[in-house]
This record gives C-alpha cells, structure tokens and sequence, in this order.
C-alpha cells in the first residue's frame, strides 16, 4: 500500500459528547470515517457509527452445544457401552446424574467460544509493538481518524468542519493497519 | 541362603530338616510377597529345587491339633500356607467344642511368632547350648536325687504329661508335682470331694437345661470351658424356639454371661452365699426338706430369687445352678441343690468330670513353705507365673533364691522365668506333639504344624531327657496312647490305623463316655447345713468388719486376656472387651450411684487402697454393675510379657484375697478415692452403648414368637430397575438370638484379612481398624440400674445391593459384584472418605497412616517374623486406601475353583467366612441366595429376619434374625 | 439533551435504590486523574500498612505449607479425623472459600447484567478475590485424599488399563468439572477486563520490559471504537454464563451433602441455601477486602461510603435468607417424623457442638439484621466487624453442617467426637495466608480498579455523556 493510502486526518477531543457530534458531521458530509478511537466503550457512538451488531453471540451457542454434546455423549460412552459397572444399583444410564457435568461443559464450551472468537474478529493477540493512533487514547484522549484518500475529501473543508465540532488538534499522519 | 535372612541367625546349630527347609522357604516366599505391599525390606524367594510331597505354593494344608491357649484345650484345624501356620480354626469333630474356637484361641497362632519368644536355652541368663544345659541339670538332679525335687505346673490336661510326670515321682522319690491355677477354682474341688467323695470340676451340660441359674460365673465368657458352654447355650436357645428356656444370672459385674441371660440380676458378690441360701430354702422347702436353715441378713431380691428357684424345681432334672465362688460352703450348697433337683448326672455329671482346674492353692502355699524352709532343691515351672499370678509373687521369687536350683519352661524371660538359674523355652503348642483330656473319655491330639522356629524342645522332652531316656514325646505319646486307647475302641484292628486316624480328626471319644451312674448323687443333709452355718457366719464376720466408707472388689478375667499369659498378644490387647468395648488395659467398673459419691466419671484417675497395697486406675462407670461392687480385671500389668504387653494396665493378682486355703476373688475391705485431676482415656472403641429407641437391634419376647408376631416385612420398594445378577447370590444371616457377643469373629477376621493393629492412641482417637464389630446396647431400668437389657449385633459391611458409598466414589474404587458382594478395590482407591461418610453402617475402615512395617506401629507387621503370619491371598493394605469386610472372597473364589475344578456344583455350606467358622454359636450362616434350599435362604424367609436401617432402602445383603427374651414383660430395645 | 432521560432509566434498573445522585466518585476526577490514583501503586514503592500486611500474609502463607507438607508425608492420620467423622476442617475450609469466591462473581456479573455502575469500582478485585478464593478451596480436596499424589485419577482421561472411567454419578466428581470450570471462566472473565487497562498502562509506560510485558497482555488493544463495541457484547455474554455458573456451582458443592443417606446432609434445601450463603459470605468477605484496601491504599475516593452501603444491603438479603434456612431445615426435620433426621438437629442445638451452632445463629442470622440501620450501613468499624463475624459464621455454619451430622449419625454404636489437631489448624491458617498474599500482591502489580470502567461511570456521574 502507498504512503497516500494509508495516510489520514487524526482529530483529537476532549471528551465523548464534542467526539460524537464530529463523527455525526463528518458523515453528514459523506465521508467515511476510518474509526473512532477512546478510552472506554462511548455509549451512542455505535449508532452514530452505524456499527452492525455483533454476531459473536453464535459463537456462543455453537461452543455450548459442542460442549453440551460433547460431554453427554462421552459420559454415555463410558458409563453405559464401554464400562458398565453396577454402582449402587443405579442403570448403567443414570441420565439425571450425567446433567451437572453436562451444564458445566456447557457453560465452559460457550464461554471458551465466545472469547476466542471474540479476540480473533478484534485480531487481539500478544504482540509486542501495538500502535495506537495516539498513546492519549487509552488514557484520556478521544480520536477520530478519517482516510484522506476518499471521495469528497477536501482537506481544508474537512479540518475546518473537526475544528468547528471542537477538536483540540488536527493532524495529518500515516497509521499503518 | 537362609543365613541372609535375619531371624535364622537366632539359630547357630540349625541342622535342614526337611521341615526347617519349608519354613525357610515359606518365609522368604511371605516376606518377598509383602516386599511389594508393605515397603518392607525386599527378600528373595527361593524356588523348590525338588517339590516336597503336600506341598503345592498356594495350596492350603491343614492339620489337626489341640489349643493350649486355655485349660480348655479346644481341637483345633490350623490352615498352613507354604509351611507356614496362619490361620486357626475349630475342629467340627470335637463333640466339646464343635468347631467353635475363642478370641483367646484364634490369637495364639500370633504368639507363635512372637519376636519376645527366646531363641535358645539360657543358663543365669547367658545363651546356652542344649548339651551343656543338660549335662548341668542332670549332674545337679543328680545330686539332689535323695531331696526335694518339684514340678510346678498350672494343670496339665494331658494324659502323655501327666504319665511323664509319674515316671518322674517313680525315679525321684522326694520328687512333687505341685499345681496351681492363676484363676483357681479349688474350692469346687474340695466342695465335690465333700459331697461325692472325688475332687473335681463336674462336667456341666446346659443343652440339657430348661432353666439355667448362674451366680457370678461367667460360662459364655471366661469361666471353665466357654466354647464348649457357648455351644450347648446357643442350642439350648434354638430349641427354646419352640418352648420355655430361662436363664437367670445373678452377679456382681456385668458379665458377658449376665448380658446373655433372660433375667439378670445385679447383687453384691458377698451376697452370693445368701443368694445360695435364699435358693436352697425355696426349693428344699419344695421339696418337703424341713430342717430349718440359718437366716442371713442381705439385702437381695427376694422375689428374682424365688423366681429362679419355682424355674428350677419345676424343670428338675432338666435345670442347672453354676456358681463361680470360690468359697467351699457355697459350692457345698450349690451342689446340695443340683442334687436335690436331680441335676446331677443329668445337667452336672461327676463320674465323667471335667478334668480342667485341677490346681490346689493349699499346696502351692505349702510349697512356699518348703521353699524357705529349704526343702526344696530344684524347682521345675512349666505353664504357670508364679512370680506374676501369686497373689504373693514377691515372696515367692524371695522363696526361689533358697532353692539350688531353679528350671523354667517358660517361652519367654517373663516374671518368674528372670529369677530361674535355668530356662529350658518350651515350644509354641504348635510346633510340638501333645495331647489332652479336658472332659474325661474326651481326647484330643496335638501334632506340630511347622519346624520349631527357634533352638527350643518341648518341656516334656527335656523332663525326658533328664530321666535319660530318649528326648521324643512323639513316640512317648504314641505309647501312652497305645497303651492307654488302642484298647478302649474296636474300630481300629492295628494301632497305626487307630493313630493315624485319631491324628487325622484330631480327636478320640471314649466308646465307655455315655455311661452314667445316678449313685453319688445322694447327699447327707448334714454337710449342707454345715456349709449353712458357715456360710451365715462368715456373712455375719464380713457384716461386722464393713467400714461405712468401704466398697467390695471383684477380681475377673476378661475375654481377651484371661489370666495375663497371652498379654503380649496384640490381637488380644486391641479386642473389645464385650461388656465394656475398651481395649488395651485394665479399670476400676463402678456402679453409676458409686461414681456419683466419688464424684468421677469415666477415665477419671481412680485410687484403690487395699490395706498398704495401692494402686491407681481409671474409672469406667457401668450401669448394672452392683451398688457397692467394683470390679478389676485380672491379666493385666505385665513387666516381661515383651514389647506389647509390658505395662499395659495394672496387675490385680496382688489383690486375690485367700480364705480357709483357697484363693478368694471377692473381698469387702477396699476402699476408694479419687485422684482429682487426673485422667486416663481409656481406649474404648464403643463409648455410646444407649440404642436411642431406634429400630436397629429387634428384639422379641417368646410370647409374641409363639403369637406367631412379627409379620414377614414386605421388601422395599426400590427406584431402580432390578439389575440382573450372577450365577450367585452372596448372602449372610447372623442369629442375635445365638450370638453371645463373645467376639471371637472379630480376631478370627483379624487373622484371615490381615486386618492391622493400631494400638491405644488410634483407638482413643476412633481408628481401630476391625472389619466386624459388635456393637452392643443397653437398656437400663430406670429405676434400678442393677436390672439391664442387652443386645449384642455383629456389624460388618452389610453388601448392600443399593450402597450408598457406591454412588458416590469418584473413581470408582467400590462398586458392586455381580453375585453380590460390595467390593473394595484398594489400588484404585484415592481416599476422600465419601464412601466412609455416606455408609449409614458406619463399617468402613480407613489406612489414616501406613501401617504395615511401620516402626510407629510396631505390633504385628514390623518384624519379619511377625509377618510370617500374614494371609498370603488378601493384599497388606498401604496408607491413604478404604478397607473393609470382603465377605472373605478370597474364601469364596478358591471354593468356587475348587468346584470348578472339580466339576462339582459348589455345595451350600462348603463357603465359611473366617466370622462365621470361629462361631462357637453357629450364629452366622453364608450362602447363595440363588439357591432357594440353602440355609441361608432359608433363614432370609424367617420371621424372624430383618436387616438393618432398611427404610433407607440400601438392601443389604447381610440380615439378622431377632433376639428372642424370655424375661419379665419390660420394655426392650427396638 | 437525553441525558436525563438516559438519567431515569438507570435509576429504574437501580435496586440498590441509590440515587445518581449519589457520587460514586467522589469529586471530579478528569480521566487522567483517575488513570493516575489507580496506578499509583503499580508505580509508587509500597507502604508500611502494606508491607506489615503482606509480611503477616506470607507468614501465614508459610505456616499452611508446612502443615500441608507434614501432612502429606505422614497421612491424613495428623487430622482429628476417625472412622465415623471422615471429614471436617478439610471440607469445611472448601465450602468456605468456594462460598467466599461467589460474591466475585456476582458483583461482575450479575450486577453486570443488572446495570449496577457502582460494581465499577469494586469489580476487579472482586472477580480477583474469586479466582485467589477458589484457589485456596480447590487445594482442600487434593490434600484430603488419602494418597493425593494420585488426585489425577478423577480425571477421565484416555489410559491403558482397559476400560477405566470414573463415576460420574459422584457428586465429587461433579465438583471436579464444576470448580475447573468456574475457575477458567472467571479467570478469562478477569483478565477481558483487564486488557483495556493493560493498554493505558502501556502506553503510560516507557519502553522497557515493563512495557513489554504490558504490551503483550494488552493484546495489542488499540482502543477502536469497533474492538469497543464487540467488547461490550462479549463481557456482556460471559456476564450472562457466568450467572448460572456461579450458582450451578455451589449448587453442586451443595450436592456433596444434598444427595447423601445421612440426616442432616439428605435434603433438598441446601442448593438455594447454600447459594445464599454463599453469596452472604462473599460479600462479608469483599467489605472486609475493600474496606481495608482502601484505607491502606488511600482509595476512599472510588471505594466510598456508597459502595459498602450498597454490599451491607445484599448482606442484609442473604443473611436473612440464609438465617430463613435455618428455621426450615428445623422444621423440615420436626415435620419428617423422622427419629434420625430430628435427633440430628436436637444434638445440632444442645449436644456437645452446640456452641458451634449458636456462633454460627448469632454472626449469620441476628448480627446482619443490625443492618437495617442505615447509621450502622455507614459507619465502617460497624461494617468491618460485621463482616468479620459473618466469616466466621458462615465458617462455623459449613462445620455445623458436616461434623454434627457425621459424629452422630445411625447407628449409636459409632457415635464420636471430633476435635481438630494443630495441623488441621495451621492449614486453615495457610489458606487465608495463601489468600492475602495472593490479593496484596495483586493490588500491587495490576490495576485494582477497573480504569475504563470508572472512566465511563464518571462522564456518566458528570452528565458528560449523550
């Protein structure tokens, strides 16, 4: 990718409500915003965003399933076709005290699910040199970082409009993705 | 090889008899097996280079012999394992015993290897060689030919001894054989001598007895022949059934006897000649005697008594009155009234007398005398203490330094044994020939089971050798029996056939025994009267020397122990003691009104003073026990029993009191004091004996049998689906109406499954590890803690068909068989107590420390001899695991094979558990449930079944038929 | 402007009946600020108040390690255990502290799902106290083993001794899945949270190892509105599993004794009872933490008196729940007619443990009801003795049910009394030791309190949000 095309406009607030106002702008302008960086998760921004809503709750069901399968059928196996045995005189297929493992399994396979695919989408993994558009970010700062290269994007217009929307500054810089 | 391994170093001169080879062999094949189980030092086994005839690894023999742990000398199976004795049982032939045995008997097969046992003769205590030693007894007999030479022995049932110790009177002319009982009962002697002209023990028959009175005489517990009395009790209870059976017991402790009786009664033992009294008055009158009698003063319960004597003078001929005094004027008239009822000869036979207790207190007095005098010049103890037993052992041992020389047969450097100049070690009974007598025209053989394990000789091959004749009591027994037996019978046409078969059942009966003759049973009213008098005076005697303060001591021996020769035995020590569930050591039982005035309660520090002579004991309060009576058990209080007995308890011989020259076991003169602030605990593995009104033991009375109640409980409802079972069904029924508590179940399962010793500390904290118990209950009037109801209930693990402790096991460490059996799979066990903690039976038994070969629990497994008594077919459990009651499966799976290989279905009976065969009741009965016929089966359709907590529907598969009681109509237990 | 509407709506889901009013923060800390108090400690050199803490902690620490190691090599035989009381400190101290990790749970999630902003401050070393909690509790079932060495057995896993499972009809067993899992899920559910503040350490940090480490934890977190957005849902989600969770398992720890024959264990009141006390005696447990920590830590101003107001009500609820339980298993056992189960209970008031159980009345049952006063709600010694006396009650409650029940059970030919040895003393000892270490370490080297979430509730305390 050329240094044009990962070029972008950072804009920086100082607090969420002047933030959503520009991104709501911005977009009013037609123009895409890249994304939207803050301290902590900003209540309205996903609208403003129009952010799709998450999927991540399939994950959810598929992993509690598997582990609820999973452990019924493996308890059946070896209860009741591998290794019969009478344990106090209870059948082979004692179902009811094959429940609390099977939940349990249940629970553990969902959550596990949810979380890993939850850090796949987000690409979270250990890494040793994380760049944030702006290290103020995870502390205090709010960011809005547009692509230069779009249509109907006029640099001058664009931090003109940021301006009026109340960011402190406004700068040009390169984010690699 | 064998100089390797430790305990043949014992041994300098150990010549390889075929037998030493199988000892050698057996040993290092045990010690290797346990190698693995126990951590214990890894020994080698050394293969057979050539297989000795009857002798097949793995395969049991057994071979019959004669117990000597007791005058009793009950016939006895020993099971041996690779040349090894490991287990003893009963002898079905025996028509005494019956195949019955007793906790006592059951334990000696550890005694024989005992590490406390010397290894060789000792001459002023320095090792010795047999040569030597002989050569200096000899020359020394020699010397003292024309003086005082005595045998001192506790009473010897055997025929063969008894004719070596006539050959000795007829080569020394000053030549004595003194003998003595530690628990004497020479006044009945005399009593008999008076009354029937011979002294003697009659032989007593309570089968035969519709009404059984005894007074203080323990006969299921200690007293006389317990395994043969036990037997012909229980019987006498099944027949009884059907009919009117009663027995009374009037004592001063709670025995185990007065716990079996349908009415017992608790009185002061100076009472019991009133007692005697009150019973001849009652009956003489009944039948018609008018002399009068002289009155006594006692305050006893005049209404028990008359019950007792309309009882026996209605069942006349058919009842019995037993008395465990020691006093002749009581015995006088215990035998006036068996004759007057016509017992004799019917319920209490003098012509064919038991032959047990045959010592003379007067005479060992005496011999103390000639001592000092000294007249005596070699004394010669075999089988008796004096030193420890003797009411007045220290003097005795001051006697023995003014005889020249002093022998001992002892087994060990016991009491008297340390102040002999000689000690000549006899053999353990079951590495020696023998035989025995105890009820005359009964005989039984004795026949070594292994090579000696020591450089020791039987006593009575030394006495042989010493007269110079050849040193082999086999051949001498086999002559005595030629010429004494081989005569009497007619089945046999050579004397070998006759001994080979008499060695094979181990017992002979006198084809001449069902003879009887009613002649002696007549009896001048003049002695009883005299006997009256002095009973009256001596009342009066006692009544005046009483001190307000002063309380009466009764001196008993307990189950376990007996008289104290066993004390070292570790089995013996960890037995409950039936009545009072304490274990390793010895107490003062007091009445609960009695503690209340000395202000103590159990395991308080109680000091008994009786003259000059104290002593401190704990206390342990026992409801039944008579208001002004304390009790202390006798046997306890070694110093040089060895490293378990030693100072155990305290030694209560020095209390024995004596009168008119015979030892007394009662006396009034004892007086009591707490010592504030210190305690005891005493070991005690049942501390709870009220059954809390729970429906666990069922009792009965005899109306409500014959009413035909109880129905038949309809079996429970289970949840689940009947899952289908095996070929078997394996199942027990143990009788509480037969069983008498007497534990001899418990060390025979302590011998069979390997069952560890833990000693007093563990069993103060709950952790004994028995696999059976029995759990006994009481309950108490009341208003009269005199008057008692107890039930006793053998409890192991009940196979529950739906266990609880199943369920929740997370490894699946106990899970159920298919024919039955809960079972324990130690090495897949991990050791959460789960299973422990949801039994309801509470029969589990958890390894909180290893065990096996640890020095901390240095009682039965340390040493490597000790472990030669280990079952080589149950595993030595390690730490951390659960264990409890198999139901002997190792039994049932070798019948099983057995069968198999014999093509043979596996007959109903051939299965007994190590329980139920050392029953002398018949009590416990183990079967296939399958097997509609077989007696088990049968006695599960009884009425009388019922298993335990069944309304939690755990099913068990080891039920109980209901105590029956003939006594007043009083509120039982359930 | 919605703010006030947004206003109302968090008051309606408010059952803590706090107004917004209330400053949950006190004063107006900037975002900064708030980044600055919580990670002070991480950055300053620790105190005298932490050090004498962590010094007594560690000893404790230590006393438990050597008991447990003699334990070990001995055998169970050096506990006051015996044939008819097979477990007592061992189980006790387990169902204590499972009890204790509850109320961690509960504050991050369900009082996540039920929009309660002041779990904020105190949800991080709540959700840190579960996971060091079911630490110490998961350690009691390994060393009560008889032979512990082979505690891997209860694991079904692939072996070549031919068919060989496990029981999985053993409530035990059922604990074994039951407490890995809530283990795993809360410390994922931990550590989620953390990555965020992960992040602002990092980008506060010079490059250095610090930094290094902190960047690898951090995931690389950028703070990207769309990483935000699914981050809510995901919280959200686990939230929501780990509800069902945390009372799934103390229901099941509650089975250990629900499911057995013996009176005073078999009956089916204990799973919602115990989750009561439960929860009950995990709150007892957060105020003693936060209390303490936010003096010694100089937190006052995010740890206020609010919160613990707040606790001390939940306290209220479950102790009273907990003290209801109480009368109905009397009840239960009166109505059975049942002469095992009513026995059990006349011993459980008058037999020889009896002290026991009225410690336990007294601190679970009368002491919370003070509670009603909001005087004593807000005084803190009031708050930090009772809560004292709730552990200690909900401990005594744990051995009242398990030795009263097994010392006296069916048969009275085995009745016996328990009495504890020093060893089984020195490893309860060891588990708290273990404990506070474990928490005044964690207060030192992460952060606390959950920055990101304290940063939100303060725009939403300052009205700054939309």
């Amino acid at each position: 990718m050329s240094d044009a095309a990962r070029e972008f406009i950072v804009a920086r607030f100082e607090d969420e409500r002047r933030l959503i106002d520009a991104v709501r702008a911005v977009r009013a302008r037609g123009l895409r915003v890249y994304d939207v960086y803050a301290p902590y998760a900003i209540h309205g921004l996903d609208a403003a965003m129009s952010l799709r809503r998450s999927r991540l709750s399939i994950a959810t069901l598929a992993g509690g399933i598997a582990g609820l399968v999973a452990s019924l059928a493996f308890e059946f196996y070896a209860a009741v076709i591998d290794w019969a045995l009478n344990v106090g005189g209870k059948p082979d297929n004692s179902t009811l005290a094959f429940i609390p493992i099977a939940f349990e399994l249940t629970v553990l396979g969902a959550g596990l699910a949810t979380v890993a695919a939850f850090l796949s989408r987000c690409r979270l993994l250990p890494t040793m040199n994380a760049r944030p558009v702006d290290a103020a970010v995870t502390d205090d700062a709010f960011v809005l970082a547009l692509r230069c290269r779009q249509t109907a994007f006029d640099r001058s217009l664009v931090e003109r409009l940021l301006f009026e929307h109340g960011a402190e500054t406004v700068v040009s810089k390169v984010i690699e993705p | 090889m064998a100089q390797e391994l430790t305990f043949f170093k014992r041994r300098p001169d150990a010549e390889t008899s075929r037998r030493d080879f199988l000892t050698r062999i057996g040993f290092t094949l045990a010690a290797s097996a346990l190698a693995s189980c126990s951590r214990g030092p890894v020994q080698k086994a050394i293969p057979f280079l050539n297989k000795p005839e009857e002798q097949t690894p793995g395969v049991a023999n057994w071979y019959a012999t004669t117990c000597a742990g007791c005058s009793a000398a009950c016939p006895l199976l020993v099971k041996t394992r690779d040349g090894r004795p490991i287990k003893i049982e009963g002898n079905g032939e025996s028509p005494l015993s019956g195949g019955g045995t007793c906790a006592t008997g059951q334990a000696t097969v550890l005694s024989l290897y005992d590490p406390d046992r010397l290894t060789g003769p000792m001459w002023h205590g320095e090792t010795i060689t047999w040569d030597e030693i002989d050569r200096r007894i000899t020359e020394r007999l020699a010397a003292a030919r024309e003086r005082g030479v005595v045998l001192l022995t506790n009473t010897i049932v055997s025929p063969s001894t008894t004719a070596l110790i006539a050959d000795w009177s007829r080569r020394f002319p000053k030549f004595r054989h003194v003998s003595y009982d530690a628990v004497s009962f020479s006044a009945l002697r005399q009593a008999t001598r008076e009354c029937f002209g011979t002294a003697g023990v009659p032989h007593y028959r309570f089968d035969r007895a519709t009404t059984i009175v005894g007074i203080d005489a323990d006969f299921l517990g200690t007293w006389l022949a317990p395994v043969e009395f036990t037997r012909q009790h229980a019987a006498r209870r099944r027949r009884a059934l059907s009919g009117e059976m009663r027995h009374y017991q009037f004592e001063a402790g709670v025995s185990l006897t007065g716990s079996n009786a349908d009415r017992r009664f608790g009185m002061a033992a100076s009472d019991h000649g009133a007692i005697a009294l009150a019973l001849l008055r009652r009956i003489a009158a009944h039948a018609g005697i008018t002399e009068p009698l002289p009155d006594v003063d006692a305050a006893i319960d005049e209404h028990a008594i008359a019950a007792a004597a309309d009882d026996l003078w209605r069942d006349r001929g058919q009842s019995i009155l037993v008395c465990g005094s020691n006093d002749v004027s009581i015995q006088v008239i215990v035998h006036a009234i068996n004759a007057i009822l016509g017992n004799i000869g019917a319920t209490v036979d003098v012509d064919l007398p038991s032959l047990q207790k045959q010592g003379d207190d007067g005479a060992v007095d005496a011999l103390v005398e000639d001592m000092n005098r000294g007249d005596v010049h070699v004394l010669m103890t075999y089988g008796v203490n004096p030193a420890y037993d003797l009411p007045a052992g220290p003097e005795f041992v001051r006697a023995m330094e003014s005889v020249a020389l002093t022998i001992s047969f002892a087994d060990r450097l016991d009491e008297t044994a340390a102040h002999s100049h000689a000690v000549c070690p006899d053999h353990h009974f079951l590495e020696a020939w023998g035989d025995a007598e105890p009820v005359k025209g009964s005989f039984s053989l004795a026949q070594p089971t292994i090579a000696p394990l020591f450089n020791t000789r039987a006593a009575q091959e030394s006495l042989l050798k010493w007269l110079g004749e050849s040193p082999d009591f086999y051949s001498y027994v086999r002559a005595v029996w030629r010429r004494e037996l081989y005569a009497r019978q007619d089945r046999y046409h050579t004397f070998d056939e006759f001994w080979d078969h008499s060695l094979h059942d181990g017992v002979f009966e006198d084809p001449a025994r069902g003879y009887r003759s009613q002649g002696s049973a007549r009896l001048d009213p003049e002695r009883w009267h005299a006997a009256a008098r002095a009973i009256a005076h001596d009342h009066q005697r006692a009544a005046a020397a009483r001190m307000p303060d002063s309380y009466e001591l009764q001196l008993y021996e307990t189950v376990a122990l007996r008289d104290g020769r066993h004390a070292n035995n570790p089995w013996l020590q960890e037995l409950p003691d039936p009545v009072t569930k304490v274990t390793w050591g010895n107490y003062i039982v007091l009445a609960p009104s009695a503690a209340k005035a000395l202000e103590v309660e159990t395991g308080d520090v109680v000091r008994l003073a009786v003259g000059d002579h104290m002593c401190d004991l704990p206390a342990y309060v026992q409801p039944g026990q008579a208001q002004r009576t304390v009790s202390i058990a006798l046997g306890y209080g070694r110093d040089r029993a060895g490293k378990v007995g030693n100072a155990v308890g305290v030694n209560a011989f020095p209390l024995v009191a004596a009168h008119g020259g015979h030892r007394r076991y009662v006396r009034g003169d004892v007086v009591l004091q707490r010592r504030t602030g210190k305690q005891l605990p005493l070991a005690a593995t049942q501390t709870h004996h009220s059954i809390e009104g729970r429906p666990i033991v069922k009792t009965i009375t005899l109306e409500e049998l014959l009413s035909g109640t109880p129905e038949v409980m309809a079996p429970q409802p289970s949840l689940w689906p009947e899952r289908e079972g095996g070929e078997h069904h394996w199942s027990m029924v143990i009788d509480l109406n037969a069983c008498t508590g007497c534990s001899a179940c418990v060390t025979a399962c302590q011998a069979e499954n390997n069952v560890p010793v833990v000693g007093p500390d563990e069993v103060r904290r709950g952790r004994e590890m028995h696999w059976i118990r029995i759990d006994r209950y009481v309950d108490v009037a009341p208003d009269n803690d005199a008057a008692l109801d107890v039930a006793f209930q053998p409890m192991m693990c009940q196979h529950c068909q739906d266990a609880p402790c199943e369920t929740v096991c997370p490894v699946l460490a106990t899970v159920h068989s298919s024919d039955g059996i809960n079972q324990q799979i130690y090495n897949r066990c991990i050791g959460t107590r789960y299973c422990e903690n949801n039994c309801p039976y509470k029969v589990r038994r958890f390894n909180w420390f290893q065990y096996a070969g640890n020095q901390e629990f240095d009682y039965t497994t340390t040493d490597p001899l000790e472990r030669m008594v280990l079952n080589p077919d149950v595993v030595v459990r390690s730490r951390g695991v659960m264990e409890k009651c198999s139901l002997c499966v190792q039994r049932i799976q070798a019948e099983k094979l057995s069968a198999k290989q014999e093509g043979r279905r596996l007959a109903d009976g051939r299965i007994k558990t190590a329980c139920q065969q050392s029953c002398p009741a018949n009590a416990i009965v183990f079967g296939d449930l399958n097997d509609p016929e077989s007696e088990v089966a049968r006695l599960r359709r009884s009425r009388r079944h019922f298993t335990v907590l069944e309304e939690l529907g755990t099913r068990p598969n080891v039920g109980y038929l209901m105590r029956v009681t003939n006594g007043e109509k009083t509120e039982k237990p359930s | 402007m919605t703010a006030p509407v947004v206003a109302r709506e968090r008051r309606a889901v408010d059952f803590t009946g706090t107004r917004t009013a209330t400053p949950w923060i006190e004063g107006e800390p900037t975002l900064r600020e708030i980044s600055d108090d919580v990670i002070r400690p991480l950055v300053t050199r620790p105190g005298f108040g932490w050090w004498s803490c962590f010094a007594v902690a560690l000893c404790a620490l230590l006393i438990g390690v050597s008991a447990v190691a003699y334990e070990i090599a001995t055998g169970i035989g050096v506990w006051g255990l015996n044939r008819t009381v097979g477990w007592a400190f061992d189980i006790t101290n387990f169902v204590f502290w499972i009890g204790i990790g509850h109320a961690g749970t509960l504050i991050s999630a369900i009082l996540l799902l039920l929009r309660q902003q002041w779990r904020t401050a105190i949800s991080r070393s709540a959700e840190a106290m579960t996971i060091f909690a079911v630490m110490c509790a998961a350690m009691f079932p390994l060393i009560h083993m008889g032979r512990p060495w082979l505690a891997f057995w209860v694991i079904p896993y692939p072996n070549s001794r031919g068919p060989l499972w496990v029981n999985f009809r053993s409530p035990l067993l059922w604990d074994v899945f039951a407490i890995n899992t809530y283990l795993t899920i809360s410390l994922v559910f931990w550590y989620l949270g953390m990555i965020p503040d992960f992040a602002t350490l990092r980008d506060r940090t010079e490059a250095g190892i610090r930094r290094a480490v902190y960047s690898v934890l951090s995931l690389g977190w950028n703070g990207s509105a769309r990483t935000w957005s699914r981050y809510e849902t995901t919280t959200t989600l686990l939230a929501g599993l780990a509800t069902p969770l945390v009372i799934s398992v103390h229901s099941i720890v509650s089975m250990d004794f629900a499911t057995s024959v013996l009176p005073g264990w078999h009956t089916t009141l204990f799973p919602p009872y115990f989750v009561a006390g439960a929860v009950f005696s995990g709150f007892g447990m957060v105020l003693l933490l936060l209390i303490i920590v936010r003096t010694v830590m100089h937190l006052e101003r995010y740890i206020t008196i609010a919160h613990l107001e707040a606790m001390s009500k939940i306290m209220l609820l479950t102790g009273s729940i907990v003290g209801f339980a109480y009368a109905t298993e009397f009840f239960n056992a009166w109505y059975s007619h049942n002469v095992y189960e009513r026995y059990t209970f006349v011993n459980r008031v008058s037999g020889p443990y009896a002290w026991c159980f009225w410690t336990m009345a007294g601190c679970n049952a009368l002491a919370p009801q003070l509670l009603w006063m909001r005087r004593v709600r807000r005084s803190v010694p009031a708050l930090f003795i009772l809560s004292i006396l709730v552990n200690v009650g909900m401990w005594f409650e744990r051995f009242v049910i398990i030795v009263t029940s097994l010392h006296r059970s069916f048969l009275p030919s085995s009745w016996t009394m328990y009495r504890p040895t020093i060893i089984e003393v020195g490893t309860l000892v060891g588990s708290f030791g273990l404990f506070f270490t474990c928490f005044l370490l964690f207060i030192r080297v992460l952060p606390m309190i959950a920055m990101w979430e304290v940063k939100a509730v303060a725009r939403h305390a300052s009205g700054a949000h939309v």
